[in-house]
């Protein structure tokens, strides 16, 4: 069996001293796995994914990705293991004013040196510009290569951030709520884009979803993910109706006690699957 | 909270009474019927422009020097400005998404404070200097002529302009920049990548923008001996030579209106 791709071990982070957002997580992902972490707003699923994608460093517990511990990690030896783990926000990935031929190249900085990117900048190599087209195809906007970022609807410019991880070619890709801003009727088109497009190049895919929904009907292995910790981990035959009550149990009464108008419409939305009939 | 509220229009009222006194401000002088005679009697004098040929392509001469003195000044502003602002802008050196997690020491995190508080003290002197101080230094060091008046405006407006561009650059979204370094970009990488290109049309407005005001500026550096117009205006004042004084004025005019249609039309061609 070779290697997981994450390996977690008790991992914790804790904010400012006090806050603690991720509480003591065990968690191993195989290569090739397709995952999605589903759990209440506030579940520290987000603290999860920056300390997966090495954007926060853990308080305490331990992380190895590919079977190396990441540890103080830092410099180049950073860099180089950050490129192998690709992530699609749930928005503003993108420079706006850049076209999005450099949006999509971007996914080579991890690899390029500072006068290649500049070069870039000015005049893409041809390969490169044959590359991020192919890219563009695969997420079905190619026509789009020379426009201007900002011109772009929010669903395109996710197709664009997702082309550019496959620039990158990571060895996992993370999604943190990537439809959450886009129109629902789009956001399915694009989970589907980024599984399908995760088996065809054999990559792990580890998927944050508001969308209890798309989690059952797109992954074959379902994380429950409250108060920083894991609640469940099962396959979406194995998820039953009680265990998904019991994962955003008490969100409603807790934010109507105390949080704002905002907060409960938050909480409301992401109940919304298990309230409807089935 | 009713005492409070009263409190700013008094004391704003304390503070008009208080300077007008301190300045001994006085309409009934200056529109009283002396006043008003002597006004009169130097526009008169200043009629009718002085439009001799050789004047006027003498006049034509200085006003491309003036404006030379504003665009070379401001180039140079724009030069100093963009050399310090990557070092004076805190989330570019030491703070915020770029250095959340990163393995440097104590020692490299002191030094990089540092030198932010350099660059930012530096920018601080060259702002709080006035140009024509500077004009009077740099015309002592090499000598009268537009040259002090390009170095003074350079480096007065690099200051203002520093200033500037290190709030627009800490002002920018920090999501792309953490997209990028996630993709594994180095600091330089994100910065040509996701701050240049997002930061560029205000950097470009703010320079048009000070050119307008250097053009001025440029005018008023000339009485210190920075050549141009403004070198012209003082001789002709000081040698009561009114109707030449009166053809400056109408240069100004043209000259400093020109720049500032030119300016805000490329600022709206890029905004």
């Amino acid at each position: 069996m070779s290697e997981p791709v994450y390996r977690l071990e008790g991992l914790t982070k804790i904010f400012d001293g006090t806050l603690t957002a991720v509480n003591g997580v065990d968690l191993t992902v195989r290569p090739g796995e397709k995952v999605a972490v589903i759990g209440p707003s506030g579940a520290g699923k987000t603290t999860l994914f920056r300390l997966l994608n090495l954007t926060v460093r853990q308080t305490a517990g331990r992380l190895w990705i590919a079977g190396q511990e990441i540890g103080d990690l830092h410099g180049a030896r950073l860099r180089e293991m950050r490129r192998k783990i690709g992530t699609v926000y749930q928005q503003h990935n993108l420079v706006p004013r850049l076209r999005v031929i450099h949006n999509v190249l971007a996914g080579h900085l991890g690899t390029w040196s500072l006068p290649q990117a500049l070069r870039s900048l000015v005049r893409p190599r041809e390969e490169d510009l044959r590359a991020a087209h192919r890219a563009l195809s695969q997420v079905g906007i190619p026509e789009k290569l020379w426009a201007r970022t900002d011109e772009l609807s929010g669903g395109q410019q996710q197709r664009v951030a997702i082309a550019r991880v496959l620039l990158q070619n990571p060895e996992v890709i993370l999604a943190d709520e990537p439809v959450s801003s886009v129109d629902p009727t789009l956001a399915h088109g694009i989970v589907k884009l980024l599984v399908e497009l995760c088996g065809t190049f054999h990559k792990t895919l580890v998927m944050n979803l508001h969308s209890v929904d798309l989690a059952l009907a797109y992954f074959p292995r379902i994380i429950g993910f409250r108060d920083g910790q894991i609640v469940f981990d099962r396959s979406p035959a194995e998820i039953s109706d009680d265990l998904l009550t019991g994962l955003y149990a008490g969100r409603l009464t807790a934010a109507s006690a105390e949080d704002s108008p905002d907060a409960v419409a938050e909480t409301v939305r992401s109940c919304t699957p298990l309230l409807r009939p089935q | 909270m009713r005492a409070a509220t009263l409190l700013v229009p008094a004391g704003i009222l304390v503070l008009v009474l208080w300077s007008w006194h301190g300045t001994r401000f006085d309409p009934v002088g200056l529109l009283g019927a002396d006043g008003r005679a002597q006004m009169l009697a130097y526009a008169e004098k200043l009629f009718p422009p002085d439009l001799s040929p050789d004047l006027l392509r003498k006049v034509a001469y200085w006003s491309l020097e003036t404006f030379a003195i504003s665009f070379m000044g401001t180039l140079l502003s724009v030069t100093v400005a963009l050399a310090l602002v990557f070092f004076a802008s805190r989330n570019l050196v030491f703070a915020g998404v770029l250095f959340e997690v990163d393995g440097a020491g104590q020692p490299t995190r002191i030094a990089r404070i540092g030198l932010f508080v350099a660059a930012k003290a530096l920018l601080n002197l060259l702002r709080t200097v006035p140009h024509i101080v500077w004009a009077l230094i740099f015309v002592f060091a090499v000598g009268l002529g537009p040259f002090p008046g390009v170095l003074a405006l350079g480096l007065h407006t690099g200051g203002v302009l520093g200033k500037l561009f290190a709030e627009v650059v800490e002002d920018i979204e920090t999501q792309p920049l953490a997209a990028l370094q996630a993709a594994g970009a180095s600091r330089p990488q994100v910065f040509f990548y996701g701050v240049l290109p997002r930061v560029l049309p205000q950097f470009l407005a703010y320079s048009l923008y000070r050119w307008e005001v250097n053009i001025r500026e440029a005018i008023i550096l000339g009485y210190v001996g920075a050549g141009g117009l403004g070198q012209q205006i003082q001789i002709a004042i000081s040698l009561f030579l009114e109707n030449k004084l009166l053809t400056l004025i109408l240069a100004i005019y043209l000259m400093v209106t020109l720049v500032d249609y030119l300016s805000a039309y490329l600022r709206r061609r890029l905004l």
